[in-house]
């Protein structure tokens, strides 16, 4: 799959998976910041978003504070994907 | 408008010092994998036992992923009820052994602090089987506050019961484990994969644990316990992450110091679950509030999260210590892993004073306290009963064909939290928003308390949380749906969304006139002047119901 494909079915998936209604993928900036001021995600999205790559991509973190530079923005989670999924 | 005229109330106007209650302990039972009697389970803990262990499975139910808990081998079994059920009467039934009380009198209520209950029927109902089985034919309440629920409801027992409405209680805490509730801790990666170490540097999370436990409340029969009240408080921070700056629970502490001598004070029970966040959260409550060198003690590193159950275990435990002169160790600890010190030691410790303060903290925002002491003359001067009388200054009622939704965007609009929420609280989100706006206030944040019940607590969330695990195939628990199985967390959504620090309660009933009694007994803590009340009920997405009322004190 293409990287901006893969970015694109990636913001279609953390809209459905947290609920973010008022979204569409276009909104979302490929390199902003997911956490902080940016898409006003908490702590429980970030939980949701483990699972999001676990179930779509096969991805487990085993070690939570490595999740933190991969959620760093879309480009970082793409990229991980990329170089790490079994699905 | 119109003047609230509770169903019994009687107008006493003077406080409880005047009227000389006491409320006291009269009996109590402790039934956990460490021991069948209150009297063993003090014995294994004091001997440094503890019932955490690896386990594969839960009552035979494989888990996908092991973990550390304390587990019963056998639960206990009486035909026609349910493991929960019958946890809880063996506990009452032991706890009653001997002594001399009249449980089945109208006198007399059951109150159950349950978090999960049976999950798939309503705890209401598991509640009424247990009064049943003991004859007492008087309602039974429920409070279902997640991890508070066994403070909370010691709180809801002595208002009762100052309150004149019964004179005995008989308050039992109890949770069952299965993989619902440990696959909605793991995915919230909450669980640590050893024996938990509350307050410790190298603390990594909490152990699911289980347990009954009952207290027996009295005003009528004297006990050398006596309960001096207690105090709630929400967070308004975040519905699964505890305050950074403590408000709920250095509240909570604060209230308590008004209600205790200070000299007399001999510890803490502290909730130390043995997570980062919430030890962390813990030790600064008890810093802001001046009570960081007085002893504490932390008891999950024996029993592991025991849930609706801890609350009374472990104020149980800290009675029978403190008989006899000790502090308990707390297993785990060895070295300071909180910014602020807590006085805490791996070894028993001589005890100085005769009262002690109960804190925990839970999911939804909420903290709770209560004090206890076995002084001869209690200091309960300030936190003492209001009667004073409740108007009703708005009322909203909503059902099934109102498109919470369609509701949300027309008439509240620009808070995307809302589409998290699950259906029941988004029913009790949009209810309180339309009631302030219809009665053109806004919610004042230290004198707002908020109570609301229903009677299939998450029933609906419980449902779309089963979802996710069910199929062994396609196992992918989630954390924002396992969240939501506490009923309570409505009312921490509104907290948070109006930023009230008050009490926040949630009951499980049969019946909404059930309610009533419970909103009285709130509005006699005198710091609450404004209560969001509201029978707020979800069976299915497309099945709820409403009746929220914002009532002010005349």
């Amino acid at each position: 799959m293409e990287i901006n494909e893969l970015k694109e079915q990636l913001k279609q998936q953390i809209i459905n998976a947290l609920n973010l209604e008022d979204l569409t993928p276009a909104d979302i900036d490929d390199a902003a910041p997911l956490f902080g001021e940016g898409l006003g995600l908490d702590s429980i999205d970030a939980l949701e978003l483990l699972m999001v790559l676990d179930k779509n991509y096969g991805i487990k973190f085993h070690d939570r504070s490595q999740s933190k530079a991969v959620f760093a923005s879309i480009n970082a989670m793409a990229e991980y994907i990329e170089a790490n999924r079994t699905k | 408008m119109r003047s609230i005229r509770f169903n019994g109330f009687t107008s006493i106007s003077s406080g409880i010092k005047e009227n000389n209650e006491m409320i006291s302990a009269i009996s109590d039972n402790i039934m956990s994998p460490l021991g069948l009697t209150t009297e063993e389970n003090l014995r294994a803990v004091r001997a440094g036992r503890t019932a955490l262990m690896k386990h594969e499975d839960v009552h035979g139910a494989r888990l996908q992923e092991s973990v550390v808990g304390s587990f019963f081998e056998e639960l206990p079994a009486i035909e026609g009820y349910t493991a929960f059920e019958a946890l809880c009467i063996r506990s009452v039934e032991c706890a009653l052994q001997g002594k001399d009380i009249d449980v089945s009198s109208k006198s007399c209520v059951f109150i159950v602090s349950t978090t999960k209950g049976n999950i798939w029927s309503s705890p209401a109902d598991s509640a009424k089987k247990v009064a049943m089985y003991f004859g007492n034919e008087v309602q039974p309440i429920v409070v279902s506050t997640a991890c508070t629920s066994g403070v909370s409801a010691q709180l809801t027992a002595w208002r009762l019961l100052i309150a004149k409405k019964f004179d005995t209680a008989v308050i039992v805490g109890c949770d069952v484990q299965s993989e619902f509730i440990v696959s909605g801790f793991q995915s919230f990666k909450a669980l640590s994969d050893e024996q938990c170490r509350p307050f410790d540097k190298e603390r990594k999370g909490l152990n699911a644990g289980e347990a009954a436990a009952t207290l027996v409340l009295s005003s009528k029969v004297k006990g050398e316990w006596q309960l001096l009240g207690g105090s709630i408080h929400n967070d308004a921070n975040h519905i699964s992450g505890p305050s950074r700056t403590a408000e709920g629970s250095w509240r909570c502490l604060e209230d308590m110091k008004r209600l205790t001598d200070a000299e007399d004070l001999a510890m803490v029970s502290v909730h130390g679950t043995g997570t980062l966040y919430n030890d962390e959260m813990e030790s600064l409550a008890l810093h802001r509030a001046g009570l960081d060198r007085l002893p504490v003690s932390a008891l999950k590193g024996y029993y592991g999260h025991t849930m609706g159950a801890a609350g009374l275990l472990e104020t149980i435990l800290s009675m029978h210590a403190l008989d006899e002169d000790i502090i308990l160790p707390s297993k785990g600890y060895t070295e300071q892993g909180t910014t602020y010190g807590v006085n805490l030691s791996q070894t028993e410790r001589q005890s100085c004073g005769k009262s002690f303060i109960k804190l925990l903290s839970g999911f939804g925002g909420v903290n709770a306290a209560v004090a206890w002491t076995k002084a001869e003359a209690g200091n309960c001067g300030e936190l003492q009963a209001d009667r004073s009388k409740w108007e009703e200054v708005a009322e909203v009622r909503l059902s099934s064909s109102d498109n919470l939704k369609e509701i949300y965007k027309t008439a509240i609009g620009n808070y995307p939290k809302f589409y998290k929420m699950d259906t029941l609280a988004q029913l009790g989100f949009v209810g309180t928003e339309l009631l302030l706006q219809k009665a053109g206030a806004e919610a004042e944040s230290e004198t707002t308390a908020i109570v609301m019940a229903n009677h299939s607590a998450s029933l609906k969330n419980d449902t779309d949380y089963e979802a996710t695990i069910s199929d062994k195939e396609n196992y992918f628990p989630s954390p924002a749906l396992f969240v939501y199985t506490l009923p309570n967390i409505v009312t921490g959504e509104i907290a948070i969304r109006q930023h009230i620090y008050g009490e926040t309660a949630f009951y499980v009933l049969p019946s909404e006139d059930k309610l009533d009694v419970l909103i009285e007994a709130t509005g006699m803590n005198p710091s609450v002047k404004t209560m969001i009340t509201g029978w707020v009920e979800c069976v299915a997405a497309d099945n709820y119901t409403a009746h929220l009322r914002l009532l002010k004190r005349e």
